[in-house]
């Protein structure tokens, strides 16, 4: 029963309803987001028909216009007991054409009657000053409508921007010759997506970019109520003359951003349980579009103040640092001999521009004479502005006696806007050996000159000196020939003084005597038995064999008797028996001729047999 | 025919010779009119088409010490001092171009050793054992000929041994003059190995002495003697004091 009665009450509701909402008029509705827009982007223009049910308008074509339909929703709504039903399609307006645009009437046909919306103006900018997204159709300009605020501004920022600033933040200037530390920040939209190009690059020759860190960090950041994903960097510029110049920095980046235009139109309304507008912007981001441009972030609307180093308390020693700096340590050696130079170090450190870092000075200054020093820089951070600088130079003392030495160095503090000398603790020094004489008096004045080297060398020499070879005799190949040479007087010096010797010797020139007398006492006896004569033949012949045998034995040849030769040979042999055969003819003188071959054939057989070994 | 050759030759001797002489003049006024640039330049033309000289050594490396360019100025009194090594004024002006470039050239050998041993050059040492060697080559030969005075050949014998241990040894002490060189440069670093990126050791001031040992492309090893270091040297930054003949 309770069943029947709730259905019938439905079906009484609904009919109420139904006849509640046809009996409202129908409307139609036109609007555009805004009036303006930059040539390339677009408005979003929204039809609306409530009370009523139409079917798709056509929207009539526009010179130089493109209108792209973008969507259709619907909405049914009940508010105190009236419910509503409407319909919306949506448009994006925009064109490539600058100039004041009239869209005319849109008629609808709303349950068989004609109703028009009333006229839309446009106007469509020059587009120098906002960029069409690169992600935009050609055909549909405005795929990205822009914000309703200023649509120029914006559409410039739009994909970030750089900024520069000081690091030091109590200042707005730096100072000739000083590398200021700098802060480069690239602001990109904070939902984007960023592609570095390149790295930071000057863009003007009024400063110089130092040492600009390879590893930017990257930080969220609000800026004007908007959130930013915030790339910096930090560096140093230097300028070299005074002035207000524009920091002139840039950067190519490829940013990929939101398509803010699809981020505007609303979201159908299902029902669920996230159709909430708290959901919108969590779906919105997840639905979005990336749109992408390489684009050039720039900072020419940025000033940076260069002052002129001051000249009101320079101290004498300055030469161009420009920092704060301290002596980390010092060398100075304790003992010294005048006119001989020795080492002399430190090490300074400190933050500030270190190329420009000369060498520290020694006190006082007219009791040394220093040389050009050589520095080795240690860098402190990865920018370089701060570290410490050794250095090491040699000087030479120019008085003598006990001394305090130290070590002094000035510089501009930029901080502090004003010199700072440094001196390092003194140390007592010993120099021995005589005071070197100076050339010039100190105390006189003279003009500035150029540096010119006065030092008293010995003069030119004037005569012209003969060719010599620098390389030594030593290492040419005449010196191996002279050596040889004098090897080969040697040896042959010697050669000739052995046969010198040999042929001055008595033993050999007796000999040889000896044995030209045997040889003239043969010839002898061959005479006289030529000529039949016996006693003749033997006394010859006897006296060659005295000769030869007084030279085998060492002995005068009157020596040599049958009794001698006797001892020595036996008496069968040649020699013993010619011996005896001669002192009988001698004694006995047996005259005949008749045995005269025989006599000397044994003669020969006696000469023959004194061989040395008959010794 | 020959009459005329020698006529020409000795006018073309003659003509180069008061040539020469010409230009050293000039080298000479350029320096006492301060334009030491080009007497310099005027000196290196002189040795490059003359050969080496040692008064214009002496010249050109007071033409570079008056320059402030100590590295050349050193090489060419160095040069100098191989040729006439007992120039006072060449000793004087090389000592205080040491002292401006703050370089030292120390000996390692004891003091009075080395004042004999650097009394003559290594060409003059060259010479004196070449020479004795001869000489006792002489003397053995007119030795073998005739008789000589037995005290006379014994006084000889033992003063050319004696020349010829004292040269020899003189080489032998000097023998390392043959490789040394001299820092040209400003900045010239000594490099672990022989290549421009190499890590730098440390570098090397102008004028001072080097020793030079083996080349690798571009780079010769050297070795500092006073300060022990050794390395890898570019050869634009230094030269020898010796040139290499091949």
């Amino acid at each position: 029963m309770v069943k029947i009665a709730l259905t019938e009450f439905y079906k009484i509701l609904a009919a109420l309803l139904i006849l509640t909402a046809s009996a409202m008029a129908a409307e139609v509705d036109a609007q555009l987001d805004r009036d303006t827009v930059a040539a390339g982007n677009g408005a979003m223009m929204t039809l609306r028909i409530s009370g009523g049910s139409a079917n798709q308008p056509v929207v009539p074509p526009v010179e130089n216009l493109i209108i792209q339909p973008n969507g259709q929703s619907q909405q049914f709504q009940i508010i105190n007991g009236q419910a509503t039903r409407s319909t919306s399609y949506t448009y994006v307006v925009g064109s490539h054409t600058p100039g004041d645009y009239q869209i005319p009437p849109i008629d609808f046909m709303v349950d068989g009657k004609k109703i028009s919306t009333q006229p839309l103006k446009l106007k469509v900018t020059d587009a120098g000053a906002a960029a069409a997204p690169a992600g935009a159709p050609q055909n549909a300009p405005g795929s990205t409508p822009d914000a309703p605020a200023d649509a120029a501004s914006e559409g410039k920022d739009q994909f970030g921007f750089l900024t520069v600033e000081l690091a030091a933040n109590e200042r707005k200037h730096a100072y000739v010759g000083e590398i200021a530390p700098v802060r480069i920040k690239a602001w990109l939209p904070a939902d984007s997506r960023a592609n570095l190009r390149s790295g930071i690059q000057p863009e003007s020759q009024a400063f110089t970019l130092h040492n600009v860190s390879g590893q930017p960090q990257q930080t969220q950041e609000i800026k004007d109520g908007k959130r930013h994903t915030v790339v910096t960097w930090y560096g140093g510029i230097s300028a070299t003359k005074a002035g207000k110049f524009p920091a002139s920095l840039s950067v190519d980046v490829t940013v990929a951003i939101r398509d803010t235009a699809a981020l505007k139109q609303t979201r159908r309304r299902t029902g669920g349980p996230f159709d909430d507008p708290f959901f919108d912007s969590v779906f919105d981001q997840m639905n979005t579009p990336m749109i992408q441009k390489d684009i050039t972030l720039k900072s020419d609307d940025q000033e940076i103040e260069i002052r002129p180093l001051p000249t009101e308390g320079r101290p004498e020693g300055f030469t161009g640092a420009v920092g704060n700096f301290k002596f980390d340590s010092t060398r100075i050696p304790a003992d010294w001999k005048n006119g001989e130079p020795q080492q002399v170090s430190a090490v300074l450190s400190g933050t500030g521009n270190f190329a420009l870092m000369n060498a520290p000075d020694l006190a006082p200054s007219d009791a040394w004479k220093c040389y050009p020093a050589k520095g080795e820089f240690s860098g402190g951070d990865a920018a370089s502005f701060s570290g410490s600088k050794s250095f090491n130079f040699s000087a030479v003392p120019r008085k003598s006696g006990a001394q305090e030495a130290a070590l002094t160095f000035s510089f501009f503090d930029p901080s502090a806007g004003a010199y700072q000398t440094l001196t390092s603790d003194s140390q007592k020094i010993q120099v021995t050996g005589e005071a070197i004489i100076e050339e010039k008096p100190a105390t006189a004045p003279e003009p500035p000159q150029p540096e010119k080297k006065t030092e008293d060398i010995a003069q030119q020499h004037l005569k012209l000196s003969a060719v010599r070879s620098l390389a030594p005799l030593v290492s040419q190949p005449l010196f191996q020939n002279l050596l040889i040479l004098s090897g080969g007087l040697c040896l042959m010096g010697q050669l000739l003084s052995w046969l010198r010797q040999r042929r001055n010797d008595p033993a050999r020139r007796a000999a040889t005597t000896l044995e030209k007398s045997t040889r003239e006492a043969l010839e002898l006896a061959a005479a006289r038995a030529t000529s039949g004569d016996v006693e003749g033949f033997f006394a010859a012949a006897r006296l060659a064999l005295q000769y030869r045998l007084g030279a085998l034995w060492s002995k005068p040849p009157q020596a040599i008797t049958l009794t001698e030769i006797h001892s020595h040979l036996p008496s069968d042999s040649p020699v013993t028996r010619f011996f005896i055969a001669a002192d009988r003819n001698q004694y006995h003188r047996e005259g005949s001729t008749g045995f005269l071959p025989e006599w000397r054939t044994l003669l020969d057989d006696a000469i023959a047999s004194l061989n040395p070994s008959t010794r | 025919m020959s009459r005329n050759f020698l006529i020409s030759l000795l006018v073309l001797v003659v003509g180069t010779a008061s040539s020469l002489a010409g230009d050293f003049a000039e080298a000479n006024q350029r320096f006492q009119e301060g334009d030491f640039a080009g007497a310099a330049s005027a000196y290196e033309q002189i040795l490059a088409v003359e050969g080496p000289r040692a008064n214009v050594y002496y010249n050109l490396g007071n033409s570079h010490f008056r320059l402030g360019k100590f590295g050349p100025a050193i090489l060419a009194y160095e040069r100098a001092r191989v040729l006439t090594p007992r120039d006072r004024d060449l000793k004087t002006n090389l000592a205080r171009a040491r002292k401006d470039a703050a370089v030292t050239d120390e000996s390692q050998l004891d003091p009075r050793i080395n004042a004999v041993v650097s009394a003559l050059s290594p060409n003059e040492w060259s010479w004196l054992l070449a020479s004795t060697a001869l000489a006792i080559g002489a003397l053995t030969m007119v030795g073998g000929v005739i008789r000589l005075p037995l005290h006379w050949t014994r006084r000889a014998v033992g003063l050319s041994l004696f020349c010829i241990a004292l040269s020899a040894s003189a080489l032998y002490l000097r023998r390392t003059e043959s490789t040394r060189g001299v820092v040209l440069s400003d900045t010239t670093a000594i490099r672990i190995s022989p290549f421009e990126q190499a890590e730098s050791i440390a570098t090397l001031s102008p004028g001072q002495i080097i020793q030079i040992g083996a080349q690798q492309s571009g780079f010769h090893y050297v070795e500092s003697p006073n300060s022990g270091l050794r390395g890898w040297v570019a050869d634009r930054d230094f030269s020898a004091v010796i040139p290499h003949q091949p």
